[in-house]
């Protein structure tokens, strides 16, 4: 059994190295006990019409109202994949999303290797 | 006496077994776990189509409905699903009848006794889904008890259609029925029928016809589990009950041991409160410890004057939908998959209001809660043997559109044009795209209507009736396309029409893995047309979408651009209104998705070519749509390298992102920002 996990899509955990990686490439985000978004490189995408093409402007089209809610992009910073993105109202707290218990997880799968 | 919310919520989950039980599961035989729930199945959808055959309101005749098998305790057992929602829930009026009214001399409860109720504070979802339960006796012992619930699109409110926008409080919603014995000798009262059928005068009919849909598909399925009992004896059935619960509770649990112990957040937003544009926040924090997983709804904004609420038994259910459809898809339908949870739904938060709150528009006010439960499950469950069924969320939007008036027969009515409703964008999986025009948010296999039936019956013209393009949230794997229709009002003077839809603003369906959410939904109505003449002519410039109606505007009126969602209005003869079902959120990074999907997707006319060029970053010939693979890689490397030049460091995008703040004057419902906290009493007159 090996000491990296696939958690996400675009995100590993090294368990022996406690690091957060980019699955694409391999770079090392930040520690396995931080929010991985601290270690993407951010994007706030003011003008959502740049994704939602809208034959409508004004008050009610087929993009959301940037007053309302923003794009916000995390990119790998070594391969530029996109890791995760948040709609959220401008300013409103990036969101912890996943909070692994990292002891539980490393005496799942690391002593379960060295017992082998 | 009224059930207080936190035994609501705990009587979703099963009762401890009883020695009589465990003693009864000893009565079967290898073999006949398997041959015996798969008859319980059996006689469950025969009930659902003996259910679908007789009744007449759009969500009935979808199959957005329920029929179920409960044990004497009132535990779910198994269910035809349907709405998963409602056979949840189902449990709570049946534990309510077994605890109060069996006992109450002045009610009891014998064969051929038939229960009716429609009011959450009794365990229900919003007073239009009215539920009519039975009890199933065999040799005078009490077996099982079994219900069929379906939403009623008329409740008698201060607004038709059931789902009151302006509703402040529960005395604004019409009909609420605690739990009553509505017929006895396995025939309805008719004086009790006349009161409902009474206070549905907008709609009479359909409750009176609908009515006893409900009651020949619950005692259909109560003929077979007597048929069971007589064959196999009453003990057998005991056994055969508490065998089904502790199956699915294990099965739940052991699934549960299996993931990663942690915490899972998500948060989404809701744009409207009442009938205004509002912002509200609905937030989950999902706990997974050992087997057991507790869902945590703190942080979701507080109760309003609005009808948007619901109550927590609620919340749960409609969480459960996820459950039972992915995460535990293949365990029994019944009870024991709750067993493993716990809820923690703070007072006063829109999901836990006060008795007196108006929650007409509960099942509309979970959609939220439905994005973020499937949201939190599938982080949960990707690093797992269940990656299969990680996806993004659903559309969520809740295609609520209601009519009323005189149909074209010159019946009255208030019901949902269906086809929305049960055409919603499935989320994108982690290894497909979502399903297009997938179903109903709540309820999977919900069907929607030929347009000829619409037509054959409604006061309506259907001109449109299609996928809507670029509807479905772009990602690695694409969000299900929802649809659009455009109506017309048909053969009658006027008609009244009102949106539950949301997402005008922003949509509270969100991506999964760097997947983009969907687009919003404008509001489009044309007025005073020339439409009739036009079809007289035989123009051929009769517009096939809603971008062509509003980009062309061949069709002469008064253009009218506004929010998706509306209150009751009049539509005069000949009138058009443009409906939106949402498409479901995107799964994975643009960048990734296979240049010959989009070429698909083009081909298919899902997206347009603007999005194909920049949000996929494909290098295609427009004519031929072949894709150049090898200048797409180019396009795309070039896209990654843009992404990390605009990009910022987590310190400079805090310090420029901390400045930032919503318009204050759509904060009013929020509560405290950002955190969402009370800050004001509610005086509900
Ligand atoms: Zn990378």
């Amino acid at each position: 059994m090996s000491s990296v996990r696939q958690i996400t899509e675009y995100l590993n955990i090294d368990l022996e190295k406690e690091l957060w990686c980019c699955n694409r490439c391999g770079y090392e985000l930040i520690s396995a006990r931080e929010n991985y978004k601290k270690g993407c490189l951010v994007y706030i995408r003011k003008d959502p019409t740049t994704i939602y093409n809208s034959v409508l402007t004004g008050p009610f089209s087929f993009s959301p109202d940037p007053d309302w809610a923003m794009l916000v992009e995390f990119y790998c910073p070594n391969c530029g994949v996109m890791i995760e993105n948040e709609m959220l109202p401008p300013g409103h707290p990036v969101t912890h999303d996943i909070e692994l218990d990292i002891d539980k997880l490393k005496e799942k799968y690391l002593t379960a290797k060295s017992d082998k | 006496m009224r059930p207080n919310p936190k035994k609501l919520l705990e009587w979703i989950k099963p009762g401890a077994p009883t020695d009589e039980e465990l003693e009864c599961m000893k009565l079967l035989q290898p073999g006949d776990y398997e041959i015996y729930t798969e008859k319980l199945n059996n006689f469950l959808l025969e009930s659902k189509e003996v259910f679908l055959k007789l009744g007449v309101s759009s969500m009935l005749r979808s199959g957005d409905l329920v029929t179920g098998i409960y044990a004497p305790s009132g535990d779910m057992v198994a269910a035809w699903c349907g709405t998963y929602l409602h056979a949840v829930v189902g449990q709570l009026p049946i534990k309510y009848v077994a605890e109060t009214w069996i006992k109450d001399p002045t009610v009891g409860c014998k064969d051929g006794d038939i229960f009716y109720c429609s009011d959450p504070l009794y365990g229900g979802i919003h007073n239009c889904d009215q539920i009519v339960v039975m009890p199933v006796f065999n040799d005078d012992e009490l077996i099982a008890w079994t219900n069929a619930a379906v939403h009623q699109p008329e409740t008698g409110a201060c607004e038709p259609g059931g789902m009151p926008l302006t509703a402040k409080t529960r005395h604004d919603e019409g009909m609420l029925l605690s739990p009553i014995k509505i017929g006895e000798n396995f025939r309805l009262r008719e004086d009790l029928v006349e009161m409902c059928v009474n206070l549905m005068s907008r709609a009479p009919r359909m409750q009176a016809i609908d009515m006893r849909a409900r009651l020949s598909a619950a005692d259909r399925l109560r003929t077979r589990l007597v048929a069971l009992a007589q064959e196999k004896g009453n003990d057998f059935v005991k056994g055969l009950f508490r065998r089904i619960l502790i199956e699915a509770e294990e099965g739940t649990r052991r699934r549960i041991r299996e993931w990663n112990d942690g915490t899972y957040r998500a948060v989404c937003f809701m744009d409207i409160v009442g009938e205004k544009h509002k912002l509200v926040r609905n937030y989950l924090t999902l706990h997974k410890k050992d087997d057991r997983l507790i869902w945590d709804f703190t942080g979701t904004s507080p109760e309003t004057d609005s009808p948007q609420h619901c109550m927590p038994h609620a919340l749960a259910a409609n969480v459960a939908i996820h459950l039972m459809s992915y995460s535990f898809h293949d365990l029994p339908v019944s009870g024991g998959i709750f067993a493993p949870m716990e809820w923690i739904v703070p007072d006063g938060c829109m999901f836990n209001p006060h008795y007196e709150a108006a929650q007409s528009n509960s099942a509309p006010s979970c959609h939220g809660a439905m994005t973020l439960g499937t949201i939190c499950m599938s982080k949960l469950m990707f690093d797992s043997p269940q990656r299969e069924l990680v996806a993004a969320a659903t559309g969520n939007t809740g295609v609520g559109i209601i009519v009323s008036g005189e149909n074209q027969w010159g019946v009255l009515i208030a019901d949902f044009l269906a086809f929305g409703l049960n055409t919603e964008g499935h989320g994108a999986r982690s290894d497909m795209d979502g399903i297009d025009a997938y179903g109903f948010s709540h309820c999977p296999t919900g069907r929607a209507p030929d347009v000829e039936d619409i037509e054959n019956e409604f006061q309506f013209f259907n001109l449109v009736a299609k996928l809507c393009k670029d509807s479905g949230g772009f990602g690695k794997y694409r969000g299900g396309a929802g649809t659009e229709t455009i109506y017309s009002v048909n053969y009658v003077n006027y008609a009244l029409y009102n949106s539950h839809v949301k997402g005008s603003k922003v949509r509270n369906c969100i991506g999964l893995f760097g997947g983009y959410p969907p687009g919003t939904l404008p509001g489009i109505e044309v007025l005073h047309t020339d439409l009739w003449e036009k079809l007289k002519r035989g123009d051929k410039d009769i517009p096939t979408g809603a971008v062509q109606l509003i980009s062309e505007r061949t069709i002469k009126g008064d253009y009218k651009i506004s929010s998706i969602f509306q209150k009751t209005h009049v539509m005069e003869n000949g009138d058009i209104w443009v409906v939106f079902s949402g498409g479901g959120a995107g799964y994975g990074d643009v960048l990734e998705r296979a240049p010959e999907m989009v070429m698909d997707d083009l081909r298919r006319e899902i997206i347009s070519h603007w999005t194909a060029e920049n949000v996929y970053h494909v290098a295609y010939d427009p004519e031929t749509l072949e894709a150049d693979v090898e200048k797409t890689k180019q396009l795309r490397k070039k896209e990654r390298e843009n992404r990390k030049a605009r990009a910022m460091t987590w310190a400079e995008f805090e310090k420029e992102w901390s400045q930032l703040r919503p318009p204050e004057d759509i904060l009013d419902y929020y509560g405290s920002w950002p955190d969402g906290k009370k800050t004001r009493e509610i005086i509900r007159l």
